[in-house]
């Protein structure tokens, strides 16, 4: 099936250019910072929304920033319908910038919604929110939200995403769920006749 | 491994409590929280009387009638006590450094969540304690001997 070859593909991509194609970082340097971000931004703003939106805003940025480093590193050309950029952002994009590989489920029945499932989120490694983050509505890893935002928006894709679930939280499983909202080109947008 | 866990705490640098758990039924709680100051008193002098101490695992501190205690200093003065009941068995220091190593492992990982205020009394987290619990029942089980 040209889709699971197309898959594979992507995964033995992703998995070359993390190899090596990228600088490492030591991961708890890597938590540590996030973490005592996330914190000075609650201690800044003192409501959780509020930290979840600026959260989301570095995000934004670093989304439209990240995305010409992805492409320049991957050398991937365009993606011809959302369920492909789906798994090219799974498993080349969060493998070659955090190395995981959220998996991708929940397809809404006319393919522009999925959510990501991530196992592990070494943004969140040791992390336990206290009780009043929780209750807050603190999303402890809303910069990826963001991320996402700016990076498809770069590549005329607007798109919503937002965490359901967090095992930070306390929930069983880290669900983000991304939303096509529309093509950002003139002409009839790619996937509709 | 029949080591039988009667109590596991951990002291902060300024000689404050930060866990202490009672996990034998035989003595009540506050027998711990004395066995632990007493503890501290012991390190405290040890470490005065040796300078040049540089190992981590400070070994048997004390025993009293049925309860032997021992002791682990990190460098940053955290301490963590263990308090273990005498059993006719020889009991390897191998085996207590082991223990040692994991709840120090739990102690690290607690207290690289952000959240963690570390000039906060009582090491409230539902992880570090389940993690503890596993370290101190997992010992406790295992003698099923007579």
């Amino acid at each position: 099936m040209s889709s699971s070859t197309a898959a594979k593909q992507y995964k033995a991509l992703g998995e070359d250019v993390w190899k090596n194609k990228v600088e490492k970082i030591n991961a708890e340097l890597f938590t540590l910072t996030y973490g005592s971000l996330v914190v000075q931004l609650i201690k800044d703003y003192e409501d959780y929304a509020e930290v979840n939106k600026q959260l989301d805003k570095m995000g934004y940025n670093i989304g439209q920033r990240l995305i010409e480093d992805f492409l320049a590193r991957s050398n991937i050309g365009r993606c011809t319908e959302f369920r492909e950029t789906a798994d090219v952002i799974s498993k080349v994009g969060f493998k070659m910038f955090l190395n995981i590989t959220p998996n991708i489920t929940n397809w809404t029945p006319d393919f522009k919604e999925f959510s990501l499932l991530l196992e592990e989120n070494p943004l969140a490694e040791f992390v336990e929110l206290p009780d009043d983050a929780v209750e807050g509505g603190l999303w402890y890893s809303n910069i990826l939200c963001g991320v996402l935002r700016g990076a498809l928006e770069m590549v005329q894709m607007q798109v919503e995403a937002t965490f359901i679930t967090d095992t930070v939280r306390g929930d069983e499983t880290t669900e983000l769920r991304v939303k096509l909202i529309r093509f950002l080109e003139e002409e009839v947008p790619v996937g509709e006749d | 491994m029949s080591i039988d866990i009667n109590c596991i705490a951990v002291i902060g640098k300024q000689n404050n409590p930060l866990y202490i758990k009672n996990y034998s039924s035989s003595h009540p709680d506050l027998k711990y929280h004395y066995i632990a100051h007493t503890a501290i008193d012991v390190i405290e002098e040890r470490v005065l009387n040796n300078p040049k101490l540089t190992d981590a695992y400070l070994g048997l501190l004390y025993a009293m009638e049925d309860l032997a205690v021992y002791g682990f200093m990190t460098n940053t003065r955290v301490k963590i006590i263990l308090v273990i009941a005498v059993t006719d068995n020889v009991v390897k220091d191998a085996d207590i450094k082991a223990i040692f190593t994991k709840v120090h492992s739990a102690y690290v990982s607690h207290v690289c969540n952000p959240f963690h205020n570390l000039d906060q009394d009582f090491v409230a987290s539902k992880r570090f304690s389940n993690a503890v619990d596993h370290i101190g029942q997992q010992n406790s089980r295992a003698t099923i001997d007579v």
